[in-house]
């Protein structure tokens, strides 16, 4: 199994991050905002020297580098000659430092990056590749590798229908627990490609998705089961379509990312789900989800229609594992959540 | 002393010390007294023009009186840091955190002062 592993983006997190694991294939983080961005919030932005220290550094524990480039919208200016230029000036130093990969998401620079550079082209889970015709179209593009669109996590009849119809490779996204059919999705994530990008960077104060995305799942809890993650007892059931599994996480502490590592690699974990999930890490002190009776949830998941009004599963079982904490600290209590979907 | 009038003075008093230190016109915008639902509790001080490099030059006397303010509200000083603005140098806030196990636990099992690139630590007593 190959673990791509978030790195916050520094040279101690890297020493912190390969001298706590042997269980990495590669580890991904950022380039500098300056030219591209990512679709995610940064917490570094490390220069071309850095880049090649860390590069070297996890070369020589035998672990490959990937750098993040997906901010999902550009503006255009990747297209204008200037934008064109500084594009390509960046990635031809990242080429020169010896960077293994770097995962895009707008397809005209998976063209560019495919036509005139060495490294893999890894097309982002911000291509939002959910089927097997958007597949097909990135890899005629050049695409090495495609991170599956999370959406279709529990679409099994796609997900192998995808691995049918391309031969590049395929790699999962495990952890990252966005709202399923998410309506802020394109919205939340074109903001952080201009707020995490060259600029101008808007001026917002604060991040009106994600404060949405969290007071629905507190309102609904029911959410945070439907959300498309992937448990590492799981991961079994998805071998046939891939052995490559990405973790989400760059902008949390190691000690998080390592507790990922290690239950992924061993394809199991003891503890509340929520420590496992990314982009709801807010709502850990709020719920409570004993991983273990999450057990042959999947069997549901791989015949559902995904028709959520007439089945009713997971809201069943919502009602049955989650617990709401109470309290705080020492005093904490953990308290069944109960009925859910009617609240207002 | 009410809560608010402490939070009051002690912002005062740790701005107009870190502007006769640095002899450039920081200011301390807000500061909050917080508790999580983790357990942590603390205060953040949201600063305007204080930089990394202030606080690496300065750091022993920025954190003299910074623990001299949280002192005085009567938080224990055991784990004091300023948070950047991500890939910049700007210190956004420096805080005061008096950590619950769980949290404990992020910082412990690093070295070094800046576990993330977005945070400096200024002082971290590790627990026996």
């Amino acid at each position: 199994m190959k673990l791509y592993v978030p790195h916050v983006g520094h040279f101690e997190g890297l020493e912190e991050l390969l001298n706590c694991s042997d269980n990495i294939y590669a580890v991904y983080m950022a380039g500098s905002p300056d030219y591209i961005g990512t679709g995610r919030t940064n917490l570094s932005a490390p220069k071309l020297d850095e880049i090649a220290e860390q590069t070297e550094y996890a070369h020589s524990k035998g672990v490959k580098m990937e750098i993040v480039l997906n901010s999902s919208c550009m503006g255009g200016q990747q297209l204008t000659p200037e934008g064109y230029r500084a594009i390509d000036w960046y990635f031809d130093k990242l080429n020169t430092i010896g960077i293994d990969s770097i995962t895009v998401a707008d397809p005209y620079i998976v063209e560019m990056l495919a036509k005139d550079y060495d490294m893999d082209v890894v097309v982002s889970v911000l291509s939002f590749v959910d089927t097997p015709q958007k597949a097909e179209f990135y890899e005629q593009l050049g695409a090495t590798t495609i991170v599956v669109d999370p959406a279709v996590n529990r679409h099994f009849d796609k997900l192998e229908a995808i691995r049918d119809t391309v031969s590049c490779k395929l790699k999962l996204l495990v952890n990252e627990a966005c709202l399923y059919q998410c309506p802020f999705r394109y919205a939340h994530f074109n903001f952080f490609s201009h707020a995490n990008g060259p600029g101008p960077k808007p001026n917002v104060l604060d991040d009106y998705y994600y404060y949405k995305c969290l007071s629905l799942r507190i309102k609904d809890p029911q959410q945070i089961i439907k959300s498309p993650w992937i448990r590492p007892e799981d991961l079994k059931e998805y071998k046939h379509i891939t052995d490559t599994f990405k973790i989400g996480g760059r902008t949390h502490f190691v000690n998080w990312i390592l507790n990922n590592v290690e239950a992924y690699a061993n394809e199991r974990y003891d503890g509340n789900l929520m420590d496992l999930l990314d982009s709801i890490k807010d709502l850990k002190d709020t719920f409570y989800i004993p991983n273990s009776e999450l057990d042959g949830a999947i069997e549901q998941w791989k015949k559902c229609d995904k028709v959520c009004h007439k089945c009713g599963y997971c809201k069943r079982l919502a009602e049955k594992v989650i617990y709401r904490y109470s309290g705080s600290g020492d005093e904490i209590r953990k308290i069944p959540l109960g009925p859910v979907g009617d609240r207002k | 002393m009410s809560m608010t009038q402490e939070l009051l003075k002690a912002r005062t008093s740790l701005e107009n010390n870190l502007r006769e230190l640095l002899g450039i016109p920081v200011f301390l915008i807000e500061m909050d007294a917080f508790a999580l639902p983790c357990g942590c509790g603390g205060v953040t001080i949201n600063t305007r023009g204080l930089q990394l490099d202030d606080l690496e030059i300065f750091e022993e006397h920025i954190l003299k009186h910074l623990t001299d303010t949280v002192t005085s509200l009567e938080i224990e000083p055991s784990f004091l840091f300023a948070r950047l603005i991500p890939g910049t140098a700007e210190v956004a806030s420096i805080n005061a955190r008096m950590l619950c196990s769980s949290c404990y636990m992020d910082f412990g099992r690093g070295s070094g002062k800046q576990p993330r690139p977005d945070i400096y630590i200024m002082r971290f007593d590790r627990r026996e």
